[in-house]
Order: structure tokens, then C-alpha cells, then sequence
């Protein structure tokens, strides 16, 4: 592949790397040896993670979730080489956003999250740093290093769970209309099974380990 | 030894304002008594740990343990801390999360002290109590905090007035995992599985459980003794697992690292002792340009003083409570609680 020009992000467990194939832009993401795990399961988790990602990557892009195209896996270098997508990552930009904008915004997450799950795919990691949105305001999701096939609503509902926390944990002001609109979104590709999903996100908060219990103290 | 006493005396006096709190800590294992004064000395901290005789922790016979020791705790602490009761400024207690009869049995014994002394009386968030002491004895300032411990597992940070939660456990502590794998292994609890581990000769993989940042223990537990019952060895599976473990809070903690952008990582809890995890947690941080607090083992795991030091928090902000509004909450959350003294 051709040379690597820049880091572009050092992860928490990947490296990724900026470089030009052929006119492409194109991104190496690296997953780096951790030196603080056993060899062993160092290489076993590098390795089993990048079929993984890659796999699932290209399945989403099957039911048309906006997600970076793949160009090549390299196993033994636990390396996934794939589309660069131009854009900031939502976390860095909704605290500037204008309501209709942060609206719309979160309305697009929510669309392209049914379409996952619509098509059997767990996300796994679904953060603010995951979504990166482009000029035109249009989000694409990124690193599905802990995404999952399948149908369990559970793993969707954690999905949901997961993106309510990172928003509470770093931008709790915008989170309730945020959260609003991407459910807005969401229901337009899942239907009724939205009511099931967040019965589900319910009952995950209720087994007491997850978000604020006073909103339900009493 | 009385110039001392007579300069201490005095120094306390001089400084208009210093506020002294005595903190109960009751929530499982251990019952507790601090005394720490608001200038961040801890007067005393005297703990008394139940040890059950075989198998985990029977809750009643745990708070029966407690409420046998507290006379005696109570009064050395006092006579440690050379203060009297009259002297001091309020009454902490731990409040949650914890065990039912424990939690009410410290917390009964708080009620009564500040009723019969007219002191006001502190509920203080155990989780945010082993956050602060941390933060006083380390000197970090806003870090990640990994919290593991037998009953508990989280990584979280200081944002808008609380410590959020970035990542917990979806099922059993770590500190579970590896007590309840020692114990049923015949070795006893922590550091059992991680002294025996030492000798080990070969890794054994074992299911590794990172979702998001959000970790799952229950599953390695069973495949680790499972292994055991297919006859690997005993010092092998140990290895395996406490490296699976450590491995898993390890990445948990980085990501939270990368996420928050935050440089300073402080381990609290009964788990903060293990070496070969704080060996590893170093190793992350190295790589992440982070700096490793580790808590000293004397406040690693419950204590009486983290208490009395939370409680003095509380109380520099008016955060006491009425006796009416000082039932237990065995299941609280450390985002419960308002950390208005943060900075």
C-alpha cells in the first residue's frame, strides 16, 4: 500500500494512519500490540478484532449505513485499510451547534443506527467519538472494533444506552433534546420496535448498575 | 511527647476554622473509624475487618462482627486522635451503596453520636469517598479513576459537578471474580490468585469480556473453573485469569484516558494493592504520556477515614442531613452524589 503521510488518531487501542493509494484517500487502521497484555492474548484479541471490524464493516455498508468502505485486511499487522472519511467527530462539534442543526444532526445518527440494527448489527462502542460528520452535516459511523451480528434487542438497547451515557458524561446539557431527536430518527427505520428497544434501555438502567437513579427515585 | 501534644493543641487552635469529623465506615468487610481534621490530617483510622470462617461474606453475621467491634473502635480512634467528643465538628457515616445490615448498623451508630452529642450527622457516598481520600493522599487533581474493588467496578471522572460513570461492570466485581475463584479453589481470596499465579508455567486463555467500556466478569469466572475442573493447573488458571482480568481493566481505563483527554489515573479500592495491575496500569500510562496514582494500601480499601474526610467535604459545603433523611441506600451510585467541592 502506499506510504503512510500522518497519524491522523491515536486511539485507545488503534493507531490510524493517513495515507494516498492511487489517487485514494485512504486510512490504515492499526491495531497496536499492547505491551501491558500477555503476547498471547495481546495477539489473539489484535487479530480476532480486526476480522471482526472488517467483516461487519462491509455488511453494514450492505443495508447502505454510511461507513467507510474497506480496501484490504492485513491480519497478521491487524490492519483494516479503508476509505477516509472527511469530517470532525460529533463530540468535538455538537456543544456549537444551533438547535436546528444539533436537531438534524442527531435525527441522521438515529436513521443510520436503525439501519444497523435494522440489519442485525450490534455497534458495540456507539459514542460521540464514533460518529463523524462531514460538511454537509452528514454522520458516518466509525470503529466497529466491538461491533456484534445479531438479532438480541438487548444489544441494541445498549447501543442506545451507551450513546445516552457519553452524552451525559460530556455534553449533559444538549443530552434530552439530542437524545429526542435521534429517537425521532431511529423510529423511522425500526417502526414499532422502537417501543421494545427503549422497554429494553429501561430495564437495563433498572438493574441499578447504569445512569442517574433519581430521575426515578421517586 | 507533651510539647507536642501542646503544640498540636495549639496549632489547631491558631487556625480559626478547622473543622474535625469523625467518619463510620460500615458498608461490608470492615468497620471503620476516622477522625480527619479540614486542613486534610487524618487524626486516626482505625478499621477491624470481619473474616468469615469459610465461604464469602454472610451479611448478618458480617453487621453482628460490627456492631461488636464499634465500642472499641470508637474508643481508640478517639484516643488516637487525642481529640474529645466535644470537639468535634460532625458525624459521617457511610450511607451506600453496601450490604443492608451492614450499612445500618454504622449507620444507627452515627445517628446516635450525633444525637447525643448535637452534632450534625453526614451521609457520605462510599464510591466518592474512596475517590476524595484518594485525591487527598495522592495529590492528583482531576483524574480517571478506576474503582475495583470486591463489590465494586468502575472507571469514572469528574464532568459537571459529579464523577460520571465511563464504564462499570455488567455483572460481578473484579474483585468478586478473583476472591470468589481463590475461595472456590481452595487458595482463599485475594492476593491468593495472584501469589499463586507467580509460579506459573504456561498462559492459559480464558473468554475476555470488553464491551464498549463496560466490562463482564461472570463468564470468565465460570471458564476459570471450568479449566480447573479439567485438570489444568491450579498456579496456570490463576495466571491466566488474574492476567485477563488486569488486562480488562487495563484497556477500560485507556479508553477512558483517550476519551476524557485526562492525564492522571488514580486506582482506589481493595484492588489498588494488587501489584501486577498497578504494573500494568503503569506500562498504559507510560505509552499515553498519563502519570499512575496508586492509593497507599492503608486507604486502599475501606477504611474509617475516607469517610470522616468526605464527610469534612460535605460539611465545608452544607451538605448535612436530618436524621429523619439518613436511611441507607444499599444500591447508590457514585452519580448521585453532587461534588460541589470539586477544584
Amino acid at each position: 500500500m502506499g506510504e503512510p503521510t500522518a497519524i491522523i488518531r491515536l486511539g485507545a487501542e488503534a493507531t490510524i494512519y493517513a495515507l494516498n493509494w492511487n489517487g485514494m484517500e485512504l486510512i490504515a487502521k492499526r491495531r497496536v500490540p499492547k505491551s501491558y497484555r500477555h503476547p498471547l492474548l495481546d495477539k489473539e484479541i489484535r487479530m480476532q478484532r480486526t476480522v471482526s471490524e472488517a467483516r461487519i464493516i462491509s455488511e453494514a455498508k450492505k443495508y447502505g449505513v454510511a461507513c467507510p468502505v474497506i480496501i484490504l485486511v492485513d491480519l497478521e499487522d491487524a490492519t483494516i485499510y479503508m476509505q477516509r472519511i472527511r469530517g470532525i467527530e460529533a463530540r468535538d462539534i455538537i456543544g456549537n451547534l444551533n438547535q436546528e442543526d444539533l436537531s438534524k444532526l442527531a435525527r441522521r445518527v438515529g436513521v443510520l443506527t436503525g439501519m444497523l440494527h435494522n440489519g442485525g448489527i450490534a455497534h458495540g462502542d456507539l459514542t460521540l467519538s464514533n460518529v463523524i460528520v462531514d460538511e454537509q452535516m452528514n454522520p458516518y459511523l466509525v470503529d466497529f472494533g466491538l461491533a456484534t451480528f445479531t438479532k438480541d434487542i438487548e444489544e441494541f438497547a445498549v447501543d442506545i444506552h451507551l450513546l445516552d451515557r457519553s452524552l451525559q458524561s460530556t455534553h449533559y446539557n444538549v443530552k434530552d433534546g439530542f437524545m429526542q431527536c435521534f429517537l425521532e430518527g431511529y423510529r423511522t427505520v425500526m417502526g414499532d420496535m422502537l417501543n421494545d428497544v427503549l422497554k429494553k434501555v429501561k430495564d437495563i438502567e433498572s438493574r441499578g448498575r447504569y445512569v442517574e437513579r433519581e430521575m426515578r427515585k421517586r | 511527647m507533651i510539647s507536642t501534644l501542646i503544640i498540636i493543641f495549639f496549632e489547631r487552635r491558631l487556625r480559626e476554622g478547622t473543622k474535625i469529623v469523625l467518619g463510620i465506615e460500615s458498608t461490608a468487610h470492615t468497620f471503620g473509624v476516622g477522625i480527619v481534621s479540614s486542613d486534610g490530617r487524618i487524626l486516626a483510622n482505625e478499621n477491624k475487618v470481619y473474616r468469615p470462617s469459610k465461604g464469602g461474606i454472610h451479611p448478618r453475621e458480617a453487621a453482628q462482627h460490627h456492631s461488636r467491634v464499634a465500642p472499641e473502635i470508637l474508643r481508640t480512634s478517639i484516643s488516637k486522635a487525642g481529640v474529645s467528643l466535644s470537639e468535634l465538628d460532625g458525624i459521617a457515616f457511610s450511607v451506600g451503596p453496601g450490604l443492608g445490615p451492614c450499612l445500618r448498623t454504622g449507620a444507627t451508630i452515627a445517628r446516635t453520636l450525633a444525637l447525643s452529642l448535637n452534632k450534625p450527622l453526614i451521609a457520605v457516598n462510599h464510591g466518592v469517598a474512596h475517590i476524595e481520600i484518594g485525591r487527598l493522599v495522592t495529590g492528583c487533581r482531576d483524574p480517571v479513576v478506576l474503582y475495583v474493588a470486591g463489590g465494586n467496578t468502575l472507571v469514572a471522572a469528574f464532568n459537571a459537578g459529579r464523577y460520571r460513570i465511563f464504564g462499570e461492570t455488567l455483572d460481578i466485581a473484579a474483585g468478586n471474580c478473583l476472591d470468589t475463584f481463590g475461595i472456590k479453589a481452595g487458595i482463599g481470596p485475594m492476593p491468593m490468585p495472584e501469589v499463586v499465579a507467580e509460579k506459573a508455567k504456561s498462559f492459559v486463555q480464558l473468554p475476555y469480556a470488553v464491551k464498549g467500556m463496560d466490562v463482564s466478569f461472570s463468564g470468565l469466572l465460570t471458564a476459570a473453573l471450568l479449566k480447573l475442573k479439567q485438570g489444568v493447573a491450579l498456579e496456570d488458571v490463576c495466571y491466566g485469569l488474574t492476567e485477563t482480568v488486569y488486562s480488562m481493566l487495563t484497556e477500560v481505563t485507556e479508553r477512558a484516558v483517550a476519551y476524557t483527554a485526562k492525564n492522571e489515573i488514580l486506582v482506589v479500592g481493595g484492588l489498588a494493592r494488587s501489584k501486577r495491575l498497578k504494573g500494568m496500569l503503569d506500562i498504559m500510562a507510560r505509552e499515553r504520556g498519563a502519570k499512575v496514582y496508586t492509593i497507599p494500601d492503608e486507604y486502599a480499601g475501606d477504611n474509617g477515614a475516607m469517610i470522616a474526610w468526605n464527610g469534612i467535604l460535605h460539611l465545608m459545603f452544607g451538605m448535612v442531613v436530618d436524621v429523619e433523611d439518613s436511611r441507607i441506600k444499599p444500591r447508590m451510585r457514585i452519580d448521585e452524589t453532587e461534588v460541589r467541592w470539586f477544584r
